[in-house]
């Protein structure tokens, strides 16, 4: 197990980028806040050592998709995946209302969240998307690139549009 | 519309979130709306990213994420270590009940006879049930039942 400086450091380094990507793909900041501390006391338990930062964050990001997954797994039987929109009372501060692209996201399938987010706000490689959400990696590019169509389509259903990027 | 990924995806996606574009890649983002789209989507997250970043509450304290880990990381020592001694324990309980076994229909009939007859010579120790190896292999059968069932239990433990 690594000493308490040390997960402290990689705790500063990854914890925030990780509630983000939870609160995205989730849906709920405060959900996302429980499935965070549960992942840092697996990833403790588990004494990962890794090879370099990298391999670390990939490995954390793994044990906190499972987690989700089975968090949903259980509250739904009949499914494994993270729900399109939770509709339940109390979800009011759902962190997907905040924002258009939350919106839009919120819209797309958990697995699209988690890939889009992953690629293109973590820049993750195709392996290491396999590897977090448990897929085939040859499969990745065409996924992404299907998820990516639809975000896109619906960003651009509201109107929005990068300042500058796009002409 | 291009229904494939472009080859240069991974260049555009590169540049669109560092913001250095190099002035082919530009060129190729303006006339491909593949990467056009790319480009919308990266920018799109990256904002997100950022404004739920910024607007989010505080992290929950690392400190308190340490001290869990160090809590359960010692229950589950204590439980390793512990569970030999309930292993032996039960294994000393089962061996005491199979001799108990063993001997009880002796014992009874010590006792019996301990009531009725008058013959105060003095009984004698109670033979086992069957023979000694009776005795061995029902302490074995009660033993190898223990253990099957502690194996069983650590499996569904890890």
């Amino acid at each position: 197990m690594m000493d308490e400086a040390a997960f402290r450091c990689l705790y500063q380094r990854t914890a925030r980028p990780l509630r983000a990507y939870l609160a995205r793909s989730c849906g709920d900041l405060a959900l996302a806040d429980d499935l965070l501390q549960e992942a840092y006391l697996r990833y403790l338990r588990s004494a990962f050592e890794g090879e370099d930062e990298t391999h670390r964050r990939n490995y954390l990001y793994r044990i906190a998709t499972n987690l989700m997954r089975d968090h949903f797994r259980r509250k739904r039987p009949e499914t494994d995946e993270v729900p399109e929109r939770d509709h339940s009372p109390g979800h009011a501060e759902a962190v997907h209302l905040r924002s258009d692209v939350g919106t839009a996201m919120a819209e797309l399938s958990p697995k699209d969240r988690q890939m889009l987010w992953l690629a293109y706000v973590e820049g993750s490689s195709h392996r290491e998307i396999a590897e977090a959400l448990g897929l085939r990696a040859a499969s990745i590019r065409s996924m992404l690139f299907r998820a990516r169509k639809r975000l896109a389509e619906k960003l651009r259903a509201r109107d929005l549009h990068p300042a500058g990027e796009v002409s | 519309m291009n229904n494939k990924p472009c080859p240069y995806e991974d260049a555009v996606a590169a540049a669109a979130r560092s913001g250095e574009w190099s002035a082919e890649l530009g060129a190729h983002r303006d006339g491909c709306l593949s990467c056009a789209e790319e480009t919308l989507v990266v920018a799109a997250l990256a904002s997100d990213a950022e404004e739920l970043t910024d607007s989010a509450p505080p992290l929950p304290d690392p400190g308190l994420i340490w001290l869990r880990a160090r809590l359960a990381a010692r229950e589950r020592k204590v439980k390793s270590a512990t569970r030999w001694i309930s292993l032996v324990q039960k294994a000393a309980l089962a061996c005491a009940a199979a001799v108990a076994l063993a001997f009880a229909p002796a014992i009874w009939s010590l006792v019996g006879k301990a009531f009725t007859s008058v013959d105060i010579a003095g009984p004698t120790l109670p033979r086992a049930a069957g023979s000694p190896i009776l005795v061995l292999v029902g302490s074995m059968a009660v033993l190898g039942i223990l253990a099957l069932a502690e194996l069983t239990s650590m499996q569904e433990r890890r």
